[in-house]
């Protein structure tokens, strides 16, 4: 491995993160706030730390897997603490533990907060804290492969080092194509969401940041309320239908548009994303209604937005779900587990291994009934991989065991055990918010700092991949 | 840029920058803080100091009504004649010292309040239906007294509620003002290292290499056998060594 090739694109990360603090500054020195000093520095330090490397290091022709894999990691670690430097420099309730745990929740998508009052913040800070979504969302990575010259062998290891095998599965190009393709959509429908979000009668400032935190399927809003602060219902119904577009495999978006096959319409794992989301929303609709609590039309709209919004991890509020009936709770926590489809901007466990999941038990039965039997798990009647099976498999597991390893060490930690358990699901899901004190409208102020260190940690590896968090621990040099 | 030395200087630079950026931001913040602190005291404490003398010299214009109340004519006029001089002494500076929004109502109601209490024990008291009333004093003098020491309160916990607010918008700034600091300290750490790691692998290894090669070159080789293949500084020595060595295994 070398070194200076891996700084140089660490370099290259931070210089990427330099540029939104220096729009964030912008927007707070217009403002005349309190952040824009804070913002200009962390700004100044990033693109000091950027450039510095590209005065001594070559151009790079080729990066080895072990290089690549090092770059995505690191690289994700780095952009965490340039995110955290605004924060802690500006102050208010921002302690290291704090804006160390709001920066890795942006940047991971989760939209999980500490802070009791969002509004508080100047508005260049709000949307550095929106940007971390978006920048996250499509992958800082991908970001510095589209923005930044690379050569052919560079893009390719650190391209498939920071994109799944099963999120390439519907995509049919080569990495600088498919870079283009994520980064086309993703602005398409960003662009798109703001313009709908300013036309329903959002300040363009919100609307904007609401895109960010919508597509990058992240959850941070600018209110104390969440979606909820509007009580809009054109304005939920529109987040609602971005959501699920960005819930949705990227490529397959692609398709769509592009009059292509294997699109929306006729992709068999998006029916199954939809369908499942749409019992669990009758399901939890039937169960408010009938407990009383609200009237149908009611409990129809809610259940929508919070089945919508946990199933894609967005993580957006228009209730308070802590004072629902557990089932709803119990209904809401398997969209948590779930997640959205591999390819979109969503991290966690991803609906395409809970469906890879539940065919291989299918497989199981029936070579339990003919043991000599060959049967195939497919997905849009093509046949998975027995490896690819194999890996989602193993990943499950590996996935249970860390979220129950972080719910111990948080019920350690005196958090009670609702807490604790949705806290930890929801935070390795990249979704957000859980339930009792970490609710849709609550925050994770009252965690310790040593579990704010830990669901941290679980937000890295539900972003990053847990295979990629072991494979770098396993490298020898 | 393919000099070393230039890189080298550029580096330093940036160091340089980041800390002196680092040093400004401080200064600017930390002016802003004396400033401030220089407000806080000048402007809060001001007020909150003259509001006590005014309760202070309400206090014993009481007194004195009191006494000459109980017969004490002389020793009583005394004491609510200097004590009333205190007052307005009082009274002018936090009048001429308004700086918080409102303020000025704050004022007018101590005045106004004032000049009511005032009015009972300007006029004589002796010889006439007042004199050893304590029942007049109790129903009509110390209401008025309450009264005005109430609007006279209220001045002192908006000044004192103000100060407090700024106290901790000061912290704020004063946390802002180190961090700067804190972070070019770190960064610059950060910084260093990677600038040696730079120039012990761009600078200290060819050079290093370019000695060892030298020690195992062979007259039958004709050029060294290194693996530069910068354009920097380094490059022009080798190719310098080259060339001499060559002018003389030709020799």
């Amino acid at each position: 491995m070398k070194p200076e090739i891996i700084i140089k694109h660490l370099g290259y990360v931070l210089f990427l993160n330099g540029i939104f603090l220096f729009i964030s500054f912008l927007i707070s020195a217009y403002l005349n706030e309190t952040s824009s000093i804070p913002l200009l520095y962390s700004a100044f330090i990033c693109g000091i730390f950027g450039l510095f490397p590209v005065l001594f290091v070559e151009r790079t022709e080729n990066i080895i897997f072990e290089e690549g894999l090092v770059i995505v990691v690191l690289g994700w670690f780095m952009t965490c603490v340039a995110g955290m430097l605004p924060y802690l420099m500006w102050g208010g309730e921002f302690t290291l533990a704090n804006a160390w745990f709001e920066s890795v929740s942006g940047f991971t998508t989760t939209g999980a907060t500490v802070l009791n009052d969002i509004e508080a913040l100047p508005k260049g800070l709000l949307f550095w804290r929106s940007s971390t979504h978006w920048i996250g969302g499509i992958g800082i990575i991908i970001f510095v492969l589209l923005i930044l010259p690379q050569s052919k062998g560079a893009r390719i290891n650190i391209f498939h080092t920071e994109v799944s095998d099963l999120s390439k599965m519907n995509f049919r190009f080569r990495a600088r194509k498919i870079i283009q393709i994520l980064a086309l959509i993703y602005l398409s429908l960003t662009v798109l969401e703001t313009a709908f979000l300013m036309m329903a009668g959002m300040s363009f400032f919100d609307a904007v940041n609401h895109s960010f935190a919508t597509v990058a399927t992240g959850g941070f809003s600018t209110k104390n309320l969440s979606v909820a602060a509007y009580d809009s219902l054109t304005i939920e119904i529109i987040i609602m239908v971005f959501m699920v577009l960005s819930g949705i495999h990227f490529g397959i978006i692609f398709n769509t548009v592009s009059l292509k096959s294997n699109n929306i319409f006729t992709s068999s794992l998006v029916r199954a994303f939809v369908f499942v989301m749409f019992v669990g929303i009758i399901v939890i609709s039937i169960k408010l209604y009938l407990s009383g609590m609200f009237s149908f039309p009611n409990a129809l709209r809610y259940a929508s937005f919070q089945v919508i919004s946990l199933g894609t991890t967005t993580g957006f509020a228009t209730i308070d779900t802590a004072n629902w009936p557990i089932f709803t709770q119990i209904v809401l926590i398997y969209f948590t587990i779930q997640c959205a489809m591999t390819g979109s901007t969503s991290g966690g466990l991803k609906f395409d291994r809970v469906y890879i999941l539940f065919k291989s038990i299918g497989k199981q039965v029936r070579l339990l009934k003919h043991p000599r039997g060959v049967f195939v798990v497919k997905i849009n009647d093509k046949p998975v991989d027995e490896k690819l099976e194999y890996q989602t498999l193993v990943f499950v597991v590996l996935y249970v065991v860390t979220f129950f390893t972080s719910t111990f060490i948080l019920t350690a930690l005196d958090v009670d055990a609702m807490t604790a358990f949705s806290a930890s699901i929801a935070t390795i899901g990249n979704v957000g918010p859980g339930f009792e004190n970490v609710s849709s409208l609550g925050n994770f102020s009252t965690i310790p700092d040593l579990g704010k260190y830990v669901l941290s940690g679980n937000m890295f590896l539900g972003r990053l991949e847990i295979f990629n968090i072991l494979a770098l621990f396993s490298l020898k040099n | 840029m393919k000099k070393l030395k230039n890189k080298i200087f550029a580096s330093f630079m940036l160091l340089v920058m980041m800390l002196a950026l680092a040093g400004v931001i401080s200064i600017v913040e930390f002016r802003w803080l004396i400033n401030s602190l220089h407000g806080l005291v000048e402007d809060n404490y001001k007020s909150i100091e003259a509001s006590k003398t005014m309760l202070e010299a309400l206090e014993r214009e009481d007194s004195g009504i009191l006494l000459v109340l109980l017969g004490e004519m002389e020793s009583g006029r005394k004491i609510f004649f200097a004590a009333d001089s205190a007052f307005i002494a009082a009274l002018s500076i936090a009048k001429n010292n308004l700086t918080e929004p409102n303020e000025n109502a704050y004022i007018q109601s101590i005045e106004d309040n004032y000049l009511l209490y005032k009015n009972f024990w300007n006029k004589p008291l002796l010889q006439t239906d007042k004199e050893a009333s304590i029942l007049w004093y109790q129903n009509t003098v110390h209401h008025q007294f309450s009264e005005t020491k109430r609007s006279i309160n209220d001045l002192m916990n908006l000044n004192q509620s103000s100060m407090y607010e700024n106290a901790t918008h000061l912290r704020e700034r004063s946390r802002r003002a180190m961090m700067p600091g804190i972070v070019a300290i770190i960064s610059a750490v950060i910084f260093s290292f990677v600038l040696h790691f730079f120039i012990n692998r761009y600078f200290v290894k060819p050079i290093i290499d370019l000695a060892m090669a030298v020690k195992a070159f062979r007259p039958e080789d004709k050029i060294l056998r290194t693996k530069i293949n910068s354009k920097d500084e380094i490059k022009q020595l080798e190719e310098a060594i080259n060339h001499q060595l060559n002018s003389i295994v030709t020799k």
